[in-house]
């Protein structure tokens, strides 16, 4: 079902807020003293080395430090900080400072600019390793950052692909991606990945600031040629403008080809834009972190790699009353989805 | 009728499995759980009863009162699954296996199958497992081989499988609690299609 525009501008900020959940962190005021610690634990191993967690306050997050101090709390001290609003680098700062730590975890687009700065004030001195997650399109070696190592937080396109292909019975050969010319580089790696899969990549390019027909343009043309469409977490494409205007009215008018997008707050059976969600499974990607600060540990604290790792475990959301409208299911579908929306 | 702690990895999602041992078992207060981190928590809440394999039973000191056998054993064959060429134990650099025990103990139970050289990527769910040929991440994943027709079903890639020669014990179930032999009572009449996705074909 489509949404009127009127309606749907009304619930896109939430949507969109959560859509880019990696880059936008919380507002909020945090000292950089005891107060903006969020959790702490603490080694029964005598001499354990501290590993400073910077973080803002969400439920992705709180996820994240689950996985990570289930790993990592016999071995280590961890000590999460709460970072928000303006004062990320003196939070962050002051951290360290006090903490001494052996190494940093560090959670989302602003601690990592917080830390960014922070590095950038004290240009001879030597920093602790680091490793970042949940920053949107961290590829290779993070270049901003010294001593840092990182997970990739968006879901590989292989994966997404193999898990679309569990739930739809149709063949998936080609998948048709709308991009602008900045993350060229990025589809085509996702592409030369997608293709150990037999999986083709359609790509449209539009402009850097492109307008609600260029979207419509794009995905009518898409759809004419591919199996699914894949939206990328692209906060320049997923405005609430564009949402409305140009990928609702794209997305909503035959041919129909499923679109996997990769925020859960686009599954929404009243919504009906994103036939499926693939997300990092969080706590796991806390697990996956604290593997490569114990690797950094077993390198004597020297990083052992830079580049960054792809995250290798994700979670599911079908919205079953468009797929069962629109697609054949298989017969298994549903069990191989974690999250079942239907209206 | 009692609390039943169940820490096994399955081939489907966990919501599925909780809804499949809910059907199959009425009457039992069922928990799965599919992380290490997590059953070790839910094992501080004192359930009845236990099922899972008993190599994590040994390792929190359980013992089984009731074993799963298929085929009339009561172990296991393990795989290990490549992409390409098919790959051997004891020569296999890097290998991806479902996390059991945590990090020392999936260590040590991965390197007792696969040799003493092989470094170990570990994760919480089996459909983690193709992602890690998919990216070659590792030369090959270990899994019990009664599942390796789900890995192909799911991908393109040209997989290839060995099977080991040492084999792992079926879940079984550990009474820890005052309802946990009612529970034992429960899991061996459980539906035949439930204990399948466990690898059981009964219950003794």
């Amino acid at each position: 079902m489509a949404l009127t525009r009127r309606s749907f501008i009304a619930g896109v900020p939430a949507l969109a807020g959560a859509a880019l959940g990696c880059s936008s962190g919380q507002e909020e005021r945090a000292g950089a003293g005891r107060d903006a610690v969020l959790f702490s634990t603490h080694s029964s191993k005598p001499g354990s080395k501290s590993i400073l967690v910077c973080m803002p306050e969400t439920r992705q997050t709180s996820e994240v430090w689950r996985g990570l101090s289930d790993e990592l709390s016999r071995e280590l001290e961890l000590i999460a900080l709460r970072i928000g609003g303006e004062d990320a680098s003196a939070t962050i700062a002051r951290g360290i400072e006090r903490y001494r730590p052996a190494g940093l975890v560090l959670m989302n687009n602003p601690t990592v600019d917080g830390y960014r700065r922070v590095q950038a004030s004290a240009q001879q001195t030597a920093f602790p390793p680091s490793v970042i997650v949940m920053s949107s399109f961290l590829e290779g070696k993070p270049a901003h950052l010294r001593a840092a190592t990182g997970i990739s937080y968006e879901v590989p396109l292989i994966t997404v692909v193999t898990n679309l292909r569990k739930l739809i019975a149709t063949p998936i050969d080609r998948i048709g991606v709308v991009h602008r010319s900045s993350l060229s580089g990025f589809v085509r790696r996702q592409a030369a990945l997608a293709h150990r899969e037999q999986t083709a990549v359609v790509r449209e390019e539009v402009s850097p600031k492109p307008n609600a027909s260029e979207i419509k343009r794009a995905l009518r043309r898409l759809k004419q040629r591919c199996d699914a469409i894949w939206v990328l977490n692209d906060d320049r494409l997923l405005t609430p403008r564009l949402l409305a205007d140009g990928w609702l009215h794209g997305l909503n008018e035959p041919p129909w080809v499923p679109t996997i997008v990769g925020a859960a707050s686009l599954v929404s059976p009243s919504q009906s834009f994103g036939t499926f969600a693939v997300l990092p499974d969080h706590t796991a990607l806390g697990t996956q972190a604290a593997n490569l600060v114990l690797d950094i540990a077993d390198n004597d604290w020297q990083l052992p790699s830079a580049t960054a790792q792809l995250p290798l475990s994700t979670t599911t959301t079908v919205d079953l009353t468009q797929a069962k409208e629109r697609f054949l299911l298989r017969p298994s579908a549903l069990a191989q989805v974690d999250k079942v929306l239907e209206r | 009728m009692g609390r039943l702690l169940v820490y096994l990895h399955v081939a489907v999602k966990q919501r599925a499995f909780q809804s499949l041992l809910g059907a199959g078992l009425p009457g039992v207060d069922t928990t799965a759980v599919g992380r290490a981190g997590d059953f070790e928590r839910a094992l501080q809440d004192a359930p009845d009863a236990v099922l899972t394999l008993p190599v994590v039973l040994a390792a929190n000191g359980l013992s089984p009162s009731l074993r799963g056998f298929a085929r009339g054993s009561q172990e296991e064959r393990y795989a290990l699954v490549g992409a390409g060429a098919a790959p051997e134990a004891g020569k296999v650099a890097s290998v991806g296996a479902l996390d059991l025990l945590g990090r020392e103990g999936t260590n040590r139970f991965v390197k007792r199958l696969v040799g003493a050289q092989a470094r170990v990527e570990r994760v919480t769910k089996i459909e983690d497992l193709l992602p890690l040929l998919q990216i070659q991440r590792v030369d090959a994943v270990l899994l019990p081989a009664r599942l390796v027709a789900e890995l192909r079903a799911a991908s393109r890639l040209t997989l290839a499988e060995r099977e080991l020669d040492l084999t792992v014990g079926l879940p079984a179930v550990a009474n820890t609690g005052p309802g946990g032999a009612a529970l034992l009572g429960a899991i061996g009449k459980m539906p035949r299609d439930v204990s399948k996705l466990l690898g059981v074909e009964e219950w003794r």
